[in-house]
């Protein structure tokens, strides 16, 4: 694998040398217990440079080793020593070997779970690969499930990762880009997309905007996001991720591209627009009938999550004259001798929700249980019971968290449940018409926003009728006849029109 | 750019606090008022009476609460007046007994005291079109023979808010709801009609109805209830000159085009019974004509119903049978009708039907000359009526089924 190192140390050539090799390699490796040196006396002598934990170490036993020192010198030890070609030539059964010629070449291949091979004699230096670390299994991934689709996840290792892609789309068109990234953490990152159908502009846009990044360390995903996003003060994300491998492959499908990055399982996916955040995986895998049907109770959900609360502060202490009389009278009923406001109380409640969801995910499992306990009794009915909040607010506060968590990517979500607080505060201070001052804001807000040039609120705003067919409803797959409009290249047909499925199709006759 | 933003923010800003709408109120800091009554006092001035519930006293809230009390023990609102110059004013004095802020905007029911309505209403209905607070969906009664806030200290059993019971007795009668008030308005201003409003009267029993006012008055506490009594006759200057009866102000309502459902009952000549059809899509069409010099006015009364009872012996899956039922209720609604049309025209002169917005859309040229005295020309009508009921259904049996095969006439 090639990797553009950003660090350049040592400019220095190898040497014929062995010894001033080794002496060389030992001062860059100074203090670092995990390096192993291991000499093998042969003719000529033979070094080899791994990391420990990182190799499969049986297999270098079997496959490097043992070949050298006994079947090596085939005609004995007297022989002509072996040059480092012949070396490298007994070493076919590893599957990635390259030769290079300066010392920090080599530490960069040592560092990145390669064998550096040192011969006598020779200044260049062999990089076999011979990875054996541990890793994660493939599971199903925890924050994305689904009742039907493909169950696995990806993993942090980077290459079981685009095994699954490769698995997916066998395509010599589907090409892995590779770039390292993070002056100390070096860590690999892969720009997946397929040729043809990815549009160049946004492609190109992605290398630009990765190859400006200059970070000490990639850790996560998150890392890489916050330097590639269009515009960093949204409370929307403007790149999706995910754990799932056929969401990736959906998007490259639709001309999207993937960014995938080591020690991850999260994978980067742009652009984004606001209606992905909106779908889920499922979505494509169940009837379309009922997708449309359960895309209507999200998008009306999603609304609840953002509006709801702050609904109920503005009719019920602005425009009373809205409610139907017997919800007034049950209203008043049940905020009578509630001490505080119904903004104050609204506010307290959502924000003890917030915390609740909060100490719900950082709680150690075997203490989970203890939070809804906590939550549903002490907030649900004691509260009510006490006469400190009104039991309306209590079910808008519930409802509005169930709502805010039917929007199917997390971060999306996030951004909704943000969004709450500052319109109810413009409700508590304006009523309805703060209501409206806050939508309108944040209308303007994502018709401003973009992705990588793709404007977020697309295919809605600005229109692109075909687009349509898979936003308000999800049309069936055969009528999805084209790509994306916005961000799809050359390649646009997706699907041949006239594939609508009937007993007579084909003159079978059923 | 900055700049720009920076002035676009305090433009954004400055919204918040240019806006009019601080002002907010609690739940529970208003006093909601549901029904509302309008009373002559001494002196012209005029006497308010509000009727407020009472949140805490409703039970099925969930309000476990401190301040609640438990919900469910005594009455879940009470009833609040004042005298006052005008309606404002008697509000800004009936607020020194509350303490919470008077809230208006979910008044049902105005109720309008019988001594009141005669008195005249034009000179104190201005604020209920000017203040926005107020609602149009209001519905309109005149307490007949009693005051309205008599009216509004009457419990009723089936409604926790007796203001609503009101409402719900009022919408039972086929009337189109939530348009008293609009009604009443668009009455006002036009140039020949009349308005009606519906009449309510204290009591369940139908045997008070006789008695005199002033013991219907002293029993008002204790009596429980009340019904709707037919309707009230207000003259072009808003004042209360008569009353129609139940029956009259439905064929007075069907004629206005204002009734939605009817049942109507009658004996079946030459036979010994009477039958009842439930009428639904009532219709009424109104035809002016001016002939010699008169004006000649034709009302067609439509509609079409199911036979709900059939007291005769008739057999009702004989088609000439079902006509002569037609015939007879026929000939008793035209009767009915063209009763009430001569009693308005002979006792009152108002033209309570509405003949004079139909003569203005249907035959502008007739209505000019009509329109000046109007009056006149309404009491010297002549008015003829024909209606036609149409028998849609009759039930699930042909002749009653308690009957012997050999009584029923095929």
């Amino acid at each position: 694998m090639r990797i553009k190192s950003v660090q350049q140390p040592h400019q220095a050539e190898l040497s014929t040398e062995l010894s001033a090799n080794e002496k060389a390699l030992r001062e860059a490796f100074q203090a670092c217990s995990d390096i192993v040196f291991r000499p093998i006396c042969f003719n000529p002598k033979i070094l080899l440079i791994y990391v420990d934990g990182l190799i499969d170490a049986p297999t270098l036993e079997k496959v490097v080793i043992k070949p050298i020192q006994y079947e090596g010198g085939s005609g004995g030890t007297n022989e002509e020593p072996l040059s480092g070609e012949a070396v490298r030539n007994r070493l076919v059964a590893l599957s990635q070997i390259q030769t290079v010629s300066e010392i920090d070449k080599v530490i960069d291949g040592v560092l990145k779970a390669n064998i550096g091979l040192l011969v006598d004699g020779d200044n260049r230096a062999l990089i076999a690969d011979l990875k054996g670390f541990e890793f994660r299994s493939i599971e199903e991934p925890a924050a994305e499930i689904s009742v039907r689709g493909p169950r696995d996840g990806f993993t942090e290792t980077l290459r079981i990762n685009t095994s699954l892609i490769r698995r997916r789309i066998r395509n010599p068109k589907l090409k892995m880009e590779p770039i390292g990234i993070g002056q100390f953490s070096q860590t690999d990152i892969v720009i997946s997309y397929i040729e043809g159908i990815v549009s160049n502009t946004i492609l190109e846009e992605v290398r630009s905007r990765i190859g400006r990044i200059r970070i000490d360390g990639v850790l996560e995903s998150g890392y890489i996001e916050e330097f590639i996003e269009d515009s960093t003060w949204s409370p929307f994300p403007q790149i999706q991720n995910t754990e799932r491998p056929d969401i990736v492959c959906a998007a490259l499908l639709e001309g999207k591209v993937a960014i995938l990055i080591d020690n991850t399982p999260f994978v980067l996916i742009v652009p984004m627009t606001f209606w992905t955040g909106l779908q889920a995986v499922e979505d494509y895998y169940e009837r379309s009938i009922y997708t449309t049907f359960v895309r209507f109770v999200r998008y009306s959900l999603f609304n609840i999550a953002l509006l709801l609360p702050s609904l109920y502060v503005a009719l019920s202490t602005f425009h009373q004259q809205l409610i139907p009389t017997n919800l007034l009278i049950s209203i008043a009923n049940s905020r009578e001798g509630v001490p505080f406001p119904t903004f104050v109380e609204t506010l307290l409640m959502e924000f003890m929700f917030e915390g609740l969801r909060e100490a719900g995910i950082r709680m150690p499992k075997a203490v989970g249980s203890a939070v809804s306990i906590v939550g549903a009794l002490v907030i649900g009915q004691s509260a009510v019971q006490a006469g400190i909040v009104s039991a309306p607010v209590v079910i808008i506060v519930a409802t509005t968290g169930i709502a805010s968590f039917a929007i199917p990517r997390y971060n999306f979500g996030t951004a909704y449940r943000l969004l709450r607080f500052p319109v109810l505060v413009l409700a508590g201070l304006l009523g309805l018409y703060g209501i409206v001052i806050g939508v309108f804001l944040l209308i303007i807000h994502l018709i401003n926003l973009s992705s990588f040039g793709v404007p977020y609120m697309s295919p809605v705003v600005p229109q692109v009728p075909n687009g349509l067919k898979d936003v308000f409803i999800r049309a069936p797959r055969w009528t999805m006849n084209r790509r994306p409009a916005l961000f799809s290249g050359r390649n646009k047909t997706r699907i041949p029109k006239g594939q609508q499925p009937s007993p007579k199709r084909g003159g079978a006759g059923g | 750019m900055i700049g720009k933003r920076a002035a676009s923010v305090g433009l954004l800003l400055s919204l918040l606090v240019t806006s009019g709408c601080w002002d907010s109120s609690e739940v529970n800091d208003i006093a909601i008022e549901l029904a509302w009554g309008i009373d002559a006092a001494d002196n012209n001035r005029i006497r308010i009476s509000a009727q407020t519930i009472v949140p805490s006293k409703f039970s099925g809230g969930s309000n476990m609460g401190t301040g609640g009390g438990g919900g469910g023990k005594g009455k879940p609102y009470f009833v609040v007046s004042s005298d006052g110059l005008n309606t404002l004013d008697a509000v800004q004095r009936m607020q020194t007994k509350l303490s919470r802020r008077m809230f208006r905007g979910h008044r049902r029911v105005i109720v309008i005291g019988e001594s009141m309505a005669r008195r005249g209403i034009k000179e104190i209905f201005d604020t209920y079109s000017r203040d926005p607070n107020l609602k149009l969906r209001t519905d309109m009664f005149i307490v007949k023979g009693s005051t309205a806030n008599d009216l509004l200290n009457v419990s009723y059993p089936l409604e926790n808010i007796p203001g609503l019971g009101v409402l719900g007795e009022y919408g039972q009668m086929g009337t189109p709801q939530e348009v008293g008030l609009l009604n009443f308005l668009l009455a006002a201003t036009s140039d020949g009609a009349s308005m009606c409003l519906p009449t309510i009267v204290i009591g369940m029993n139908n045997a008070s109805q006789g008695a005199q006012e002033s013991e219907v008055r002293s029993n008002a506490d204790k009596e429980e209830g009340f019904r709707i009594a037919g309707s009230g006759i207000l003259d072009k200057e808003l004042k209360l000159v008569g009353f129609l009866n139940l029956e009259e102000s439905r064929a007075m309502r069907w004629v206005t085009g204002n009734l939605k459902k009817l049942t109507v009952s009658e004996q079946v000549p030459g036979e010994d019974g009477n039958v009842s059809i439930d009428l639904q899509r009532t219709r009424s069409r109104i035809q002016p004509a001016m002939q010699g010099g008169r004006l000649k006015i034709h009302i067609t009364l439509t509609g079409r119903g199911a036979i709900r009872e059939n007291n005769t012996r008739l057999d009702l899956t004989r088609t000439a049978n079902i006509k002569e039922l037609q015939k007879a209720l026929n000939r008793h609604v035209e009767e009915t009708t063209l009763r009430t049309i001569m009693k308005v025209q002979q006792e009152y002169g108002t033209d309570i039907f509405g003949f004079s917005d139909v003569i203005r859309r249907k035959d502008l040229s007739l209505w000019r000359s009509v329109k000046d005295d109007w009056e006149e020309e309404f009491r010297a009508a002549e008015v003829t009526v024909s209606a036609n009921l149409t028998v849609r259904r009759i039930g699930v049996t042909g002749p009653a089924l308690q009957l012997n095969p050999k009584e029923i006439k095929k």
